[in-house]
């Protein structure tokens, strides 16, 4: 067994100092490549697609009564504590206000993009589901949302997030969150209506996306966050 | 703290970059013909036996993490289908790689003993008209390749994150749009590839060792060093960046927690291998034990880097 295959070029090979080189020259290639390539996965580069909903937050009504998380966590029949939409403090004690977040249903959403099955995908409504088949709660989409609005369901093993009561919305209802809020700052409507609500909050520039320099295109969700 | 990813996900990320490092430092004895100066190679068989089983553990213990891909395994065909999740590339890049291991460690081991074979019989006779260096030659070339492609991977799964976790995502240089974490992965998996087959394997399994390699002291230093010098540059350049990169590398560096950053990583993964390998230049030689422990520190400092990048991965202040 040894000795066979020989050929000429055996004995001598590679030189050390070429094969260093070569290695080099293919580490080199490979990092650069890699900064090109991991754009793939990055926000930013896929076909960019709206949707007619539109939530718009107004930060300057929210009195952080958390009803949402609540209202949130027994209409999806969440564990205890979990919600699709948290209330972040903001400001300082002086001058306290209070950020909601949850799924902003990008147009571009990175979850999807980064989601190895594809169980994360953007439906016709605009709103970004997730195919619970699919999942196997790898959590690299948790991990790779911005807003960090996705949670994890122990249970089912799957990544979970709002999912804009899409079942309720389609009737001519309302999400829960909505609903529950008291000092009414959240707006529901279409954002293709003019006359709407939302169609003027959003048009008038007063409604905005959060963190738009993320690059994922935040299609559903807006935001108020300064008076007048 | 970023706390979705922890030590299960680190420590396959250390054993993909681990299996990866230690194939290279294999396929370079033998593309360099090292390898042939003796009979067996402790190093080459090292790193050409324990990548298949050292990468595929560490995707078995990714399977536990996952959710409901564990209890119902048949979903993890779907991950092979998303090509736009750099976790879909890794799951292609592995599934050659794994193979192509554990072929080249079978190839390695009939080559270094071909008694074995000769006790096999009548299954000889289709064994001995295998030209096992030719194939070697071919399987440790493409299987470089997919190991570069692993260590890389490892990397790029984490910087193609982006806004979510800008620690994660932070350029070589400020003004350099290239992602520091797969070139920093890569040449830790390099690093802790050498430290298992030549510092570790080649040190017990050759007495001689230090008298064959008398380069391997300028290739140490030349490696930690630029892995040091990556390193720096990672945490710099995150501290110029500000906001939650900034806050990563602070946390890493000067946190509560830089104790593990410090002793963990950069005492025996830079500091004392460095030391040993300095002075190995200056007096010729070094005792075994200590050329182990400098073994066992780069490859342990490999894996808590790991860990400490995960952790440290701290999300985008909203």
């Amino acid at each position: 067994m040894k000795g066979k295959g020989c050929h000429p070029m055996e004995k001598t090979g590679l030189s050390r100092r070429r094969f260093l080189g070569l290695a080099l020259a293919g580490g080199a290639a490979a990092s650069v490549g890699a900064g090109f390539l991991e754009r793939i996965g990055e926000p930013g580069t896929e076909e960019v697609r709206y949707s007619p909903y539109a939530l718009v937050i107004d930060t300057t009504k929210c009195t952080g009564c958390r009803a949402c998380i609540e209202a949130c966590n027994l209409r999806n029949s969440l564990a205890e504590g979990q919600s699709y939409t948290d209330v972040l403090d903001r400001g300082d004690e002086h001058a306290p206000w209070f950020l909601p977040v949850q799924c902003q249903h990008c147009a571009d959403p990175p979850c999807a993009a980064v989601c190895p099955t594809g169980a994360t995908y953007k439906h016709e409504s605009g709103v970004v589901l997730i195919n619970e088949k699919l999942c196997v709660g790898c959590k690299y989409c948790m991990v790779a949302c911005p807003y960090q609005a996705r949670i994890f369901d122990e249970k089912r093993g799957v990544a979970d997030k709002c999912w804009l009561c899409l079942e309720w919305v389609l009737k001519g209802d309302l999400p829960a969150c909505v609903e529950a809020c008291i000092p009414g700052a959240r707006i529901f409507g279409r954002a293709d209506d003019p006359d709407s609500e939302v169609g003027k909050l959003i048009a008038s520039g007063r409604a905005k996306p959060l963190h738009p320099e993320f690059n994922t295109h935040p299609a559903v969700l807006s935001y108020i966050i300064t008076e007048g | 703290m970023q706390t979705i990813w922890g030590w299960l996900p680190a420590i396959y990320l250390f054993l993909g970059g681990l299996g990866a490092g230690a194939f290279l430092a294999a396929a370079t004895l033998e593309f360099t013909r090292k390898r042939y100066e003796i009979d067996i190679c402790p190093i080459t068989l090292v790193g050409a036996i324990l990548p298949g089983p050292l990468v595929a553990l560490g995707t078995v213990l990714l399977i536990f993490d996952l959710g409901a891909g564990l209890r119902e395994p048949w979903r993890i065909f779907y991950m092979f289908t998303h090509f736009s999740s750099v976790m879909t590339w890794g799951i292609w890049i592995l599934s050659v790689f794994i193979p192509l291991s554990l072929v080249y460690g079978f190839l390695e081991v009939m080559d270094s003993y071909p008694m074995v074979w000769e006790r096999m019989g009548k299954r000889l006779t289709l064994l001995q008209r295998i030209p096992v260096r030719r194939i070697k030659r071919i399987v440790a070339a493409v299987g470089s390749v997919f190991a570069v492609g692993t260590a890389l991977y490892t990397g790029i799964l984490l910087s193609a994150v982006g806004p979510a976790i800008p620690f994660w995502s932070t350029s070589v240089l400020p003004f350099l749009p290239i992602p520091m974490m797969p070139l920093l992965f890569l040449v830790s998996a390099i690093s802790t590839g050498i430290g298992l087959t030549v510092d570790l394997s080649g040190t017990l399994a050759l007495p001689d060792m230090q008298e064959r390699f008398r380069r391997l002291p300028l290739i140490h230093l030349a490696l930690i060093g630029i892995e040091a010098v990556l390193l720096g540059l990672l945490l710099l350049t995150a501290f110029v960046e500000g906001g939650a990169a900034a806050r990563a590398a602070q946390d890493i560096a000067m946190g509560p927690r830089s104790l593990v950053f410090w002793i963990l990583i950069v005492l025996p993964g830079f500091a004392f291998p460095l030391a040993v390998h300095a002075c190995a230049l200056g007096l010729g030689r070094h005792p075994r034990l200590v050329h182990l422990g400098a073994g066992m520190g780069i490859v342990v400092a490999g894996l808590i880097l790991r860990y400490v990048v995960l952790v440290s991965g701290i999300p985008v202040t909203l």
